[in-house]
């Protein structure tokens, strides 16, 4: 059942281009800091841009951190808001369920198509991120590069760093899908199961820069995500990253099994 | 004979409406059975609590020997379902679509899946459609396609929701061959539709559903069986009245109906008293005749209240 | 039979499971935070003197200071002025006064201070610069300043004995902390009070809060959210510009005292608002420090292209008091006073003190008299 999701979610045309798209942005910024060699303001812009011009190593997080705000969320709401609604607006829903594949176990094999496709994604976003900045941007003078806190690294230290980024970067996108995952299960509409995904997570931006919100900020889904960055502190801040991996632990917890008792419950009408 | 399908007391209450009313569906092995109701009679409705997609308000279901809802899963690999016309993944072949929905439950060994998509494709005529993709079939082609991928896994029991949408009058004869045919070889079916001619063709027992209620349920042989009377047509009715006189029942026209199962005797006195006959037969009543007199009006039809 | 009928029972069990699991993993954060403290029987003066004996306490940890004073400066001053308002988080790692590194930490990069035997790297990842500052005897005020443990001893350090007293105590950062509170006796001071919550064990300050006038929210919060007794290691607090990286030196305490010479001096009275006079080494004899522990009052003159601007934004500020030539305004404890006499040039007196004792001050030096 897995595989068999796995196999409609990577055969279909869809999921490329948006993969496709995705990439676009961090090409398109790397071109043109390489032909105007502006680097944002300190403050402004994406973590990791500014230092990208002397070192290209650095370019997979910077276009982690270019796509992380918006490009990849929506594509995480997409994919997973098509997950359940996308079966009942095209009616396969009905014909899988009384094939029968169960409830529960097409939920799950739904979660980890979902949860391929972030991976995919990321890694992608990431190796296209490694091919751009070593052939556009200089190397380092010196083989790895610096921490935030200005000490060196090696480049051993910068490669496993990197996949710790990578792998946060995946987990904070888990909570993205599980909301979509669970407005998917309420919806017989794709399209209204990621947007409705994507108002959370508009709103706890939103929340996020308020201070009069500042008792919630602790709880919003987007509050840890830009945490990646710390791992590139010396010694690592930890603190956020834990944190960051809990909150997300939760919502995805919650948010699945209510989209289990929600999907294992529902008339399938569709 | 064991029942295949029944149900009883069977509701399904949305709100205030019930749209399935309380009802006892009794299909037995080697039925085609036609499940026949207007649009929004509650049909659908309750193919789908068959197989566990809507869950029932009240009621008890047994599908193949399976009373819990657990155990009725157990059974549907072997049940082949066409719900509310077919579905399928645009972008992908027929083939694709089949492996994939096969691929999807139990019951289907990988081993033999090759084999039996080229078997069931070639079934339902769609054996040369090649690698093209479904969004490039015609209504007809899905049909088929919706019916293949029911055939799959060689069920039991085959429950059809209107079947012969969108296919022509070729493609609607060559349909109900192939039903016939799987009958034939054991298959139960489960024929739902609003349209009498098909049930009347193909089915041994008829339910109907009437605003969520079913208020007939009985062997369409029995439904249709003679009535005692006999059918007389003739040019001179008039005449025919004054020799059968407290006999007739009714007279349309040049359509006498007379009370007496044996046409031979009846015609014999009509052609004794000189009345000329031209149509002679023992009257059955139509399924459309049955239906029509235990159903109210259209459900559809809203009627504007004084 | 009833497996049907389970669907409507099947519903509710299964909501409850989930709503179950949703309370207990929301529930878990405020349980962890309800433990309870324990008080301990040290007096206030005796827990004083541990405080300011702790400078030498070896620590590391993470930290945060909320600020709710909302300065109405102009930009020259921005960056004093986004360390009072803003919410700053830093990691310290502290082996003794003059060994010691704070990472203000932001969300894509960090500016690291390490201070060593004698002066300042500061490190700023945005700009991939390094700044050295050589220790000279004025500072702006910086991050590390705002760390309890700094800010505690500060305010703590010259605080008569009447001054204190105990209240209770409350857990911060997961450690048992006790309180001590300070009330400042000069009238003329805008601050009501200044909590500061102390490590029993170390004596050093974990949280401190200062109370405006007539406010029950402090002006003013920093504490430790996670703390770490033990003397980091040496090679966390030293550091070396890295490959790639722009270095310079700094300049901005030169251009300040050589602004400080050249203003003219002005004959300060002894004592303004009842405030009296304190010299502090490195100061201009042009600047009035007037003021003790936590009330001070600074009175300086300005460059005149400075003070309209200053002048304008004070005077839109919520409160402004506009006098003749003179505006004052307070925001939180912190007031702010620009007065321009002429033939004298403007002038700026600033502190924490009240707005009427701002006016008093004025009034007091002799030079700010408005000519008759």
């Amino acid at each position: 059942m897995i595989l068999v999701e796995l196999r409609k979610t990577f055969r279909r045309p869809r999921t490329w281009a948006t993969i496709a798209v995705l990439n676009a942005l961090p090409v398109l910024v790397a071109v043109l800091l390489v032909l105007t060699d502006l680097a944002p303001r300190p403050g402004e812009g994406p973590p990791f841009l500014s230092a990208v011009l002397s070192n290209g190593t650095l370019y997979p997080l910077a276009a982690l951190a270019i796509v992380l705000p918006l490009f990849l969320p929506i594509a995480v709401a997409v994919v997973a808001g098509d997950a359940i609604a996308g079966e009942a607006q095209a009616g396969t829903l009905r014909y899988l369920l009384a094939r029968p594949a169960g409830r529960t176990r097409l939920l799950v094999a739904k979660l980890v198509a979902v949860l391929a496709f972030v991976l995919v994604t990321v890694l992608v976003v990431a190796a296209v991120g490694y091919v751009i900045g070593t052939t556009l941007f200089e190397a380092q003078p010196v083989a790895g590069g610096t921490s935030v806190s200005g000490t060196s690294l090696t480049p051993e230290e910068v490669a496993w760093r990197t996949l710790l980024a990578i792998g946060y970067v995946a987990v904070s996108m888990l909570g993205v899908a599980a909301f979509a995952l669970f407005f998917s299960t309420l919806t017989d509409s794709p399209l209204g199961a990621t947007m409705g995904a994507l108002a959370v997570l508009v709103a706890s931006s939103l929340l996020f820069t308020l201070d009069a919100a500042s008792p919630l900020a602790p709880y919003l889904p987007t509050r840890y995500w830009l945490s990646f960055v710390d791992l590139f502190r010396e010694p690592i801040l930890w603190r956020d990253v834990t944190r960051g991996l809990a909150l997300q632990g939760v919502y995805v917890g919650a948010l699945l099994s209510a989209a289990w008792a929600s999907f294992t419950t529902k008339d399938i009408t569709s | 004979m064991s029942a295949v399908i029944a149900t009883r007391g069977l509701v399904k209450r949305y709100g205030r409406l019930r749209a399935v009313d309380g009802i006892d569906l009794d299909v037995r092995a080697g039925d085609v059975y036609g499940f026949l109701g207007a649009n929004g009679s509650g049909k659908t409705t309750t193919v789908r609590m068959l197989l566990g997609l809507v869950l029932a308000t009240s009621g008890d279901i047994e599908l193949l020997g399976a009373r819990t809802a657990r155990a009725r899963q157990r059974v549907l690999p072997r049940v082949g379902a066409l719900i509310e016309g077919p579905a399928s993944y645009g972008h992908l072949s027929g083939r694709e679509n089949l492996a994939l929905l096969d691929a999807s439950g139990p019951g289907g060994s990988w081993r033999t899946r090759t084999r039996r998509i080229a078997a069931v494709l070639e079934q339902v005529g769609l054996g040369g459609v090649g690698r093209r993709p479904v969004k490039a079939y015609s209504l007809g082609m899905r049909q088929r396609l919706g019916l293949a991928g029911a055939l799959l896994r060689r069920p039991d029991l085959l429950v059809l929701d209107e079947p012969t949408n969108g296919l022509d009058p070729q493609g609607i004869s060559e349909i109900r061959a192939l039903l016939i045919d799987l009958h034939r070889g054991g298959t139960t079916i489960f024929l739902s539709s609003h349209l009498l001619a098909e049930v009347e063709q193909l089915c041994s027992r008829v339910g109907v559903l009437d605003r969520g209620r079913l208020v007939l349920q009985d062997e369409l042989a029995t439904l249709t069986a003679p009535t005692g009377a006999t059918v007389v047509v003739t040019p001179a009715p008039e005449q025919a009245r004054a020799l059968l006189d407290g006999r007739l029942t009714s007279v349309t026209g040049d359509r006498l109906v007379v009370r007496g199962s044996d046409p031979a005797e009846v015609n014999a006195l009509l052609v004794r008293g000189g009345v000329p006959v031209t149509g002679l037969a023992i009257e059955r009543p139509t399924l459309e005749e049955v239906v029509l007199a235990r159903t109210a009006a259209s459900p559809d039809r809203v009627e504007a209240h004084p | 039979m009833g497996g049907v009928a389970a669907g409507g029972r099947g519903a509710v069990a299964r909501w409850a499971v989930v709503a179950a699991l949703v309370g207990a993993l929301v529930a878990l954060p405020s349980l962890i935070g309800a433990l309870p403290a324990a008080d301990e029987p040290v007096g206030a003066v005796e827990l004083r003197a541990a405080v300011l004996a702790s400078a030498d306490v070896g620590f590391s940890g993470y930290a945060e200071s909320a600020g709710g004073l909302a300065l109405p400066v102009t930009e020259q001053l921005g960056s004093v002025a986004d360390l009072f308002s803003d919410r700053t988080t830093m990691r310290v790692w502290w082996r003794g006064p003059a060994d010691n590194r704070v990472d203000v930490v932001t969300a894509g990069g960090e500016t690291g201070i390490r201070r060593d035997a004698t002066g300042t790297w500061t490190w700023e990842y945005e700009r991939a610069t390094a700044t050295r500052a050589v220790l000279g005897p004025l500072a702006l005020p910086a991050p590390p300043d705002l760390l309890p443990s700094a800010l505690g001893r500060r305010l703590l350090s010259e605080a008569t004995e009447r001054e204190v007293t105990r209240i209770g105590a409350r857990r911060v950062a997961g450690r048992n902390a006790l309180g001590l509170r300070l009330v400042p006796g000069q009238p003329a001071s805008s601050v009501s009070h200044v909590d500061v919550w102390v490590d029993g064990g170390t004596g050093l300050p974990l949280q401190v809060q200062l109370f405006a006038d007539a406010a029950d929210r402090a002006a003013m919060d920093t504490r430790f959210l996670d703390l770490d007794l033990g003397t980091p290691a040496a090679a966390t607090t030293a550091f070396a510009p890295p490959p790639g990286a722009r270095v310079r030196s700094a300049q901005e305490a030169e251009v300040l005292l050589e602004a400080g010479r050249r203003i003219r001096t002005v004959p300060f009275p002894a004592q303004l608002a009842g405030l009296p006079r304190r010299t502090l080494q490195g100061v201009p004899p042009g600047i009035g420090l007037y003021g003790r522990g936590v009330t001070l009052l600074t009175v300086a003159p300005l460059p005149r292209r400075l003070a309209s601007g200053l002048r304008t934004t004070l005077a839109q500020a919520p409160g402004a008091v506009v006098d003749g030539s003179s505006v004052r305004v307070a925001a939180g404890p912190v007031g702010l006073m620009v007065v321009d006499v002429p033939g004298q040039g403007p002038y700026v007196l600033t502190g924490t003190v009240t707005v009427d004792a701002l006016a008093t001050a004025a009034a007091e030096v002799p030079d700010l008299r408005p000519a008759p």
